[in-house]
């Protein structure tokens, strides 16, 4: 009172300001994106039928469905989550738990989160250079999904190592003060504890291995296969490469625009559909583990 | 019973993290079936010194101990000594409540498993018995299977109390085991030591607790051992000088 040269009043004020701030930032986002939800439903939802989800394209992609293409993202993001989560997890623990402090490590951590923001596009180049090429996977289901895996990495190995810092160490010490050993305390206190946090980085993988273009044009992607993937080493058609193909190549652009908007929804739903197994899987998870 | 010494044994113990000098030259015995206060302002090496008699303190980078450590007679950083083994005969309980987020039953029982009890009623028996003796089983034996996480901070501790006598240690070292605990919750804990017949060894900052807990009391300042003797005569009739001022409160 005495201290600070305003009123209550001026502060009260101040606070309105602040908050009314940041609700104007928050609501002004959740309009953009409620914007961008209701156009999609509004432009792509008339091309949603059974057919559209059920049958392979026909008729130079202006009529018939996107049901492998469907089949192909499900298993690129799939097998990309396969590959991720076990190496991105592992990393993490041996960041998180025995990796000792010092250059090396903070070394490590750098390179980590700098690969996080490299351009998908490098990473394309790098499955074909590697997955296609020298280890001889072809273009494929694989080297798409291994592609993604290498390209999600970094989200998941940082998103989980950052989960089981967070653990308290107070867990770890309990566990090694009751003749627990190091991976023990892990595999029974800290690993169960932290993994609703790490799935939460898997979760953001997740739907951007479903989304990612760039990499699945190099590795994986047909702009029309006549059958569904055979195996892991189809070739498979995949719902970003889709769109892109329909709204570039196709030889009737204009006439496959309600195709284009129908695959964005389609897609969108789909990687909701993902995340929301992982969510409900998490809060499972978590039920009783607030600390 | 014959008398079998002393069941902690602490000879020419030098403690260092790294190139500073946690503790030096303490030497003392504690007897069993006792409670030894450790005493002390912030800093002054007691918790490290707790922590060596169970060795928790391997986990910290550049901890490096000489001298000699005997529990039980046995030499705890002997060549041949086994760290994990140590700590199931010397139980600890922790500053702050720290249950794993598991229900309580699961949280008893995390110290059995560990040396491979299986048997549902092998454990549930373990469960009682370390519950009744840490005075909670009345509170909780119709939830056990609830998280330990909802119980009260008081209840929180004496399942941490209960988790570290599941594995019937022989001795029990508690660090501060009140500090984050409310008066009554305090009481409760502080009559359990006293009730508990254990050999126990606490930390603590709270000088009345030390009077009305321990057996004996040790006096650390800045790394040293300054006094150790019965409680009764640390607290009356004081040798040392630093130690009386402590106590008294003129620091710390």
């Amino acid at each position: 009172m005495f201290l600070s040269g305003y009123t209550q009043k001026d502060r009260e004020f101040r606070q309105k300001l602040a908050i009314g701030a940041i609700r104007l930032v928050a609501g002004g986002f959740l309009a953009v994106l409620a914007i961008l939800v209701i156009y999609l439903a509004y432009q792509g939802l008339g091309a949603i039928s059974w057919e559209f989800l059920s049958q392979f394209p026909r008729d130079s992609m202006t009529a018939g469905g996107i049901w492998p293409a469907i089949l192909g993202t499900f298993w690129l993001a799939v097998g990309a989550m396969v590959v991720a989560i076990p190496l991105g997890f592992g990393t993490a623990i041996y960041l998180a738990e025995y990796a000792r402090p010092g250059p090396l490590l903070t070394a490590i951590r750098l390179g980590v989160n700098n690969l996080a923001g490299v351009p998908s596009v490098v990473f394309g180049l790098y499955g074909l250079a590697i997955f296609v090429g020298f280890l001889g996977f072809g273009r494929s289901l694989l080297s798409g999904a291994l592609t993604l895996g290498v390209l999600t990495l970094p989200t998941v190995t940082a998103a989980a190592e950052e989960a089981l810092r967070q653990t308290p160490a107070s867990f770890r010490e309990a566990a090694l003060a009751l003749g627990a050993n190091r991976w023990q305390a892990i595999r029974q206190v800290i690993l169960p504890a932290a993994l609703p946090g790490m799935l939460t980085g898997a979760i953001l993988a997740l739907g951007r291995a479903a989304g990612e273009t760039a990499p699945i044009i190099f590795t994986a992607s047909a702009a029309l296969t006549l059958s569904a993937p055979e195996s892991a080493f189809s070739e498979v058609m995949a719902l970003p490469t889709h769109i892109f193909n329909l709204a570039t190549n196709g030889t009737h652009i204009a006439a496959t625009r309600p195709q284009q908007f129908g695959t964005c929804l389609t897609l969108i739903v789909l990687v909701l559909g993902l995340s929301l197994i992982a969510i409900i899987t998490r809060a499972r998870l978590r039920k009783g583990k607030k600390w | 019973m014959v008398d079998e010494g002393p069941i902690i044994s602490v000879k020419n113990v030098d403690f260092y993290y790294g190139s500073f000098q946690a503790l030096k030259n303490i030497s003392l015995d504690m007897r069993a079936k006792e409670v030894t206060a450790l005493i002390g302002p912030s800093g002054c090496g007691k918790s490290t010194f707790l922590k060596l008699l169970n060795r928790m303190n391997d986990f910290v980078p550049g901890a490096r101990l000489s001298g000699e450590i005997l529990v039980s007679g046995q030499s705890i950083y002997g060549p041949d000594s086994d760290p994990v083994s140590i700590r199931r005969l010397v139980g600890m309980v922790f500053q702050r409540p720290n249950p794993f987020p598991k229900s309580i039953y699961d949280n008893i029982c995390y110290g059995p498993r560990l040396v491979g009890t299986r048997k549902k009623a092998d454990l549930d028996l373990v469960v009682e018995k370390a519950l009744r003796a840490a005075a909670l089983w009345d509170d909780v034996k119709d939830k056990l299977g609830k998280s330990a996480l909802d119980l009260s901070g008081g209840q929180q501790q004496r399942v941490c109390i209960a988790r570290a006598l599941a594995l019937s240690p022989e001795i029990l070292l508690m660090d501060e085991p009140t500090s984050a605990l409310d008066p009554i919750a305090t009481a409760k804990v502080e009559e359990w030591i006293q009730e508990s017949g254990m050999s126990i060894v606490i930390v603590t900052h709270n000088m009345q607790q030390a009077g009305r807990v321990s057996d004996h009391t040790a006096f650390f300042y800045m790394g040293e051992l300054i006094e150790f003797g019965a409680t009764m005569d640390i607290f009356t009739r004081p040798r040392e000088e630093r130690t009386e001022n402590y106590i008294t409160g003129r620091f710390g």
